[in-house]
């Protein structure tokens, strides 16, 4: 899923001052699971604007609300009327959600009140760890299930650099060194000599490098678009 | 302390109420025949709201003062504390919420309009009528009780001895029913003062809750004879207080709860020695236990297992009861079939025997009229419609169901009210009067009851066996406040707890995470076993898409009502305390007015939200206060909530507020003073920051 985190106040402070009518929006899909953006993140966030503007004697009007997901069209036929009222609605989905309101508004800003990070897992409850790096072309089955592009801090694909230590990266003591972690997996299945052949170069183009990225499902699409 | 002080937090609606009816009972709640809601009036006793715990129970029950002192409390029985330990001390609570909320009370009772334009005779003033009266006055008929005694109550006024019952506090029950503008003529019988007929046709509907006024007699040899008495009259001369001569020994035929008062009324009328005999041995003995103990304690003497055989009797006066030996009291199906051993009899020497083996019905007022009895002697009725054989005159209570208790009888007369309300409203009775059985919650599950601490259940004083055998004064004392709030606390909130709006649940696992009994199980979505569920709350605060409600309580409340908590600011600093109802109950009133206090159940549902909104609202502080380690009902409170709260401090922080605004305090047990100095230090601390 998506992990994002909220942005510091300070500095949403400083986005929201000037605007008379806020909405706080949250988004009740990955953004809620990672606790930076769902429901109750859109009523605490509206909460503190609230407490700030009255200490600041700035005359603010603060409602929040949320949607199942801000990154469909459906979720916001209800209420996309209601939200064009606004002066500014600050929405706290991930960036796509702030990107896809932004388009669909007219011309009530959307600003962003979360850090969108990455794809992660929940190791345990309140932990959440970049797993994969979205490069548009997997290369798990050949790595032990263990992504070099999104854990490997500088994304090598032969690794491991001269930095790993004890299996640490010489970034940070806290980050596993991806490689280290790859050979130890590979050890256990059985399959370290995969390691040895010769891959051919990797197609970057489907990754950040290529241009905004679109996937298609021709099935889904619909009728009269399509004819 | 003053209940209005403190803040209410549950903010129950219509929804929630609808919510509620839409779950599975707690079997406290199934078990009651008037399903009267424990739970929620155990919560409103446990947070102070004495006044809304008197609505709770009055709502069901309209001898409600009666059945906080007699009532045999089925729902103790089913209580899923008896697995932990004892079971909750729910007739206590009910006599101490009653009793907190008396003048409230009073001042509630007012005439209820008669709307409906039609009248209806109620014949029989026991718990059956005076429920039926209350019920039919609500919905707005002119209402009239027949009474034959004296005074109104039935049974509760005739025959239950005022040491268990006095009649001041019966007397609560009936100024709340008689104040609707029902209309009572007692010393008023049917059959001889008016008649059956004369009821029928001057009032649209007649209802006959005439109980069991007649005590079953023996057939045995002597019976006859002066100084052989029966119970009801018995115990009917001892509460109108009419001259009863017993002699010195009193010997009492029979092994149930009415032999029990008539041998303990015999003690406080004076007898010197008063004994029993009953066929069952001491387990099988039908009445309650604790009475017997009770009975035992006053030095009543039982013979178990012994069957009278004849009255001995000479120069016109009783002298004893030959008794033969009982070998079975119940054949092999379990059927009353009592045997016996002739060859081994006693005679168990009295000047006085009363009979106590049983009440029956007087039909006599029915000789002649509509109302068919049949060959066995049973009014003929119809369970569905509630109606006799007589078009427009229908039954309810003991007179057609036979012995039971108080608030058996009163949940008929809630049933025939609906009936007679039904057929006065032209409806058809049969369809529309359902069965009132409700799914109830299981018991509770054993490795919850590990986790459950051991808390013994409050106990009440009953005056010593010699001093309160000398009058009818009532010999059970109530719980005192103190007792009372720690018993309520007792309560496990069954079937209060959490329900997941499965319509904005994200499956994100929080609350599987952080709930201590494993209620939540997430496949596609949360859902809460009820079963399981201790009703802490600690779950709703960490949903991330507020999916989670609380059956017992809103779980928006303390934000919606924050402008109304912080009221209007003086010049002192205003601080709001989210206290634990155990501190706020018992250490709460020695806080200055400034100091807001916000009641809650437990500080687990104090969300972030909530603390933050004091400020939103215009708080100079706010604090919360957790229950001493030994004290906390829930597990993992503590930490979690501390959590929360470190983040709130953030949080506030974050807005430029000082985050010293917001504190936390754990209090050990006894140590109100300390909070006290706390807050005092808070208050002192704010002025410095400048409010
Ligand atoms: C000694 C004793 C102790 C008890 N203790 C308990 C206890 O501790 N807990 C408990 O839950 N229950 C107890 N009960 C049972 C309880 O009293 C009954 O369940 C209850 O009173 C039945 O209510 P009812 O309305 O059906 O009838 P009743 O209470 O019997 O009321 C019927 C009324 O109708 C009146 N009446 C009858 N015929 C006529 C007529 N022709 N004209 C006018 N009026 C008439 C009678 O005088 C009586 O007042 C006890 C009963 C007795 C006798
Ligand atoms: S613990 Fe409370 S809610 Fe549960 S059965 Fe007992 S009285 Fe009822
Ligand atoms: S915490 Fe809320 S959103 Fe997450 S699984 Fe539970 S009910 Fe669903
Ligand atoms: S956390 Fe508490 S309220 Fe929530 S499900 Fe568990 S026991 Fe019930």
């Amino acid at each position: 899923m998506i992990v994002g985190q909220q942005k510091k106040f300070d500095e949403i402070w400083e986005m929201v001052k000037g605007f008379r009518k806020v909405m706080v929006l949250g988004c009740n899909t990955c953004i809620a699971v990672c606790h930076a953006g769902g429901d109750k993140e859109a009523d605490a966030l509206a909460s503190m604007l609230k407490i700030k503007a009255a200490n600041e004697k700035v005359s603010m009007d603060v409602s929040h609300g949320a949607i199942q997901r801000q990154c469909e069209n459906e979720f916001f036929t209800p209420v996309l009327e209601d939200l064009a009222k606004y002066d500014l609605v600050l929405s706290i989905a991930c960036g796509v959600g702030v990107n896809f309101l932004s388009a669909r508004i007219g011309k009530t800003p959307v600003y962003p009140g979360v850090n969108t990070q990455f794809f992660g897992g929940v190791p345990k409850p309140g932990f959440f760890e970049e797993l994969c790096g979205g490069c548009g072309s997997c290369v798990l089955n050949l790595t032990g299930g263990i992504c070099p592009i999104a854990r490997c801090s500088k994304s090598l694909m032969n690794g491991p650099c001269g930095g790993t230590n004890k299996g640490k990266c010489e970034v940070s003591q806290d980050i596993d060194c991806a490689w280290f972690l790859i050979v130890e997996r590979m050890k256990q299945l059985g399959t370290l000599e995969k390691l040895f052949e010769v891959q051919p170069p990797r197609d970057w183009s489907g990754s950040f490098h290529g241009g905004p990225r679109r996937v298609v499902v021709e099935h889904l699409r619909d009728i009269e678009e399509k004819q | 302390m003053k209940a209005a002080e403190i803040q209410s937090t549950k903010g129950f609606t219509a929804e929630s109420s609808e919510l509620k009816e839409s779950r599975p009972y707690p079997p406290c709640r199934a078990a009651c025949p008037v399903h009267t809601d424990v739970q929620a009036y155990v919560a409103d006793v446990a947070e102070g709201r004495y006044t809304d715990a008197f609505e709770v129970i009055r709502s069901v029950n309209p001898i409600a003062s009666a059945c906080s002192l007699i009532c045999h409390h089925p729902c103790e029985q089913q209580c899923r504390r008896c697995g932990v330990d004892e079971p909750l001390g729910v007739r206590h609570l009910k006599r101490f919420a009653l009793e907190q909320a008396t003048d409230y009370r009073r001042s509630k009772r007012h005439a209820v309009a008669q709307t409906k334009g039609k009248s209806v005779a109620i014949i029989g003033s026991g718990p059956a009528g005076l429920t039926a009266a209350n019920d039919l006055a609500d919905l707005g008929y002119k209402v009239t009780i027949f009474e034959k005694n004296p005074t109104l109550g039935g049974m509760l006024s005739a025959a239950i001895p005022a040491y268990r019952l006095p009649r001041v506090t019966l007397q609560e029950d009936i100024d709340d029913v008689l104040s609707k503008g029902v209309e009572a003529k007692t010393n008023c019988e049917i059959g001889k003062d008016v008649t059956l007929a004369e009821l029928s046709s001057k009032y649209n509907a007649v209802l006959i809750a005439t109980g069991l006024s007649l005590s079953r007699s023996l057939n045995i040899p002597g019976v006859d004879s002066p100084g052989v008495l029966l119970a009801l009259p018995f115990l009917s001369d001892a509460a109108y207080e009419r001259k009863v001569d017993l002699g010195k020994k009193t010997l009492v035929i029979g092994g149930g709860n009415v032999a029990i008062d008539v041998a303990r009324t015999a003690k406080r009328l004076g007898a010197e020695n008063v004994e029993m005999v009953c066929l069952e041995s001491e387990e099988e003995m039908p009445a309650w236990s604790w009475e017997v103990d009770e009975a035992v304690e006053e030095g009543i003497k039982i013979h178990y297992r012994w069957g009278p055989k004849a009255v001995k009797a000479s120069n016109g006066k009783a002298e004893g009861l030959e008794v033969v030996k009982v070998t079975s009291v119940f054949d092999e199906s379990g059927r009353f079939s009592p045997k016996f051993d002739q060859n081994e009899t006693m005679l168990i020497e009295a000047d006085t025997i009363i009979i106590a083996i049983g009440q029956m019905s007087d039909f006599s007022f029915l000789k002649d009229s509509a109302v068919k009895v049949d060959e066995r002697g049973r009014l003929v009725w119809s369970q569905a419609t509630q109606m006799s054989s007589a078009p427009g005159v229908f039954v309810s209570g003991e007179v057609v169901t036979g012995p039971g208790s108080a608030i058996a009888a009163a949940s008929t007369g809630h049933r025939v009210a609906t009936a007679i309300d039904l057929y006065l409203s032209g409806k058809n009775i049969e369809a529309a009067l359902v069965s009132d059985r409700k799914d109830k919650i299981n018991e509770m599950p054993k490795d919850i009851i590990q986790k459950l601490a051991v808390q013994p259940r409050g106990k009440v004083a009953h005056i010593e066996p010699d001093a309160r055998c000398t009058s009818f004064i009532q010999f059970e004392a109530g719980y005192d406040e103190y007792t009372a709030l720690r018993e309520a606390r007792r309560c496990r909130s069954c079937g209060a707890g959490a329900v997941v709006n499965q319509d904005k649940c994200v499956a994100c696992l929080t609350c599987l995470r952080v709930c201590p009994y494993d209620a939540p199980i997430v496949t596609n979505k949360a859902e809460i076993s009820p079963d399981r569920c201790q009703a802490c709350g600690l779950c709703v605060p960490a949903c991330p898409c507020q999916a989670i409600t609380m059956v017992g309580y809103d779980v928006n409340a303390i934000r919606n009502s924050m402008p109304s908590i912080i009221g209007d600011k003086g010049a002192e600093p205003v601080i709001v305390a989210f206290m634990c109802s155990h501190y706020a109950a018992e250490k709460g009133a020695s806080l200055s007015s400034n100091v807001r206090k916000v009641r809650v159940h437990c500080t687990s549902r104090v969300d972030v939200h909530d603390m933050l909104s004091a400020f939103e609202y215009g708080a100079d502080g706010a604090f919360i206060v957790f229950c001493g380690s030994d004290d906390c009902r829930y597990r993992e409170v503590y930490p979690r909530v501390k959590m929360r709260t470190e983040l709130a401090k953030k949080m506030l922080g974050a807005t430029g507020m000082d985050p010293d605004r917001l504190a936390y305090f754990r209090t050990g047990g006894e140590a109100g003073s300390d909070w006290v100095k706390a807050i005092e230090d808070m208050a002192a601390k704010l002025k410095e920051m400048g409010k």
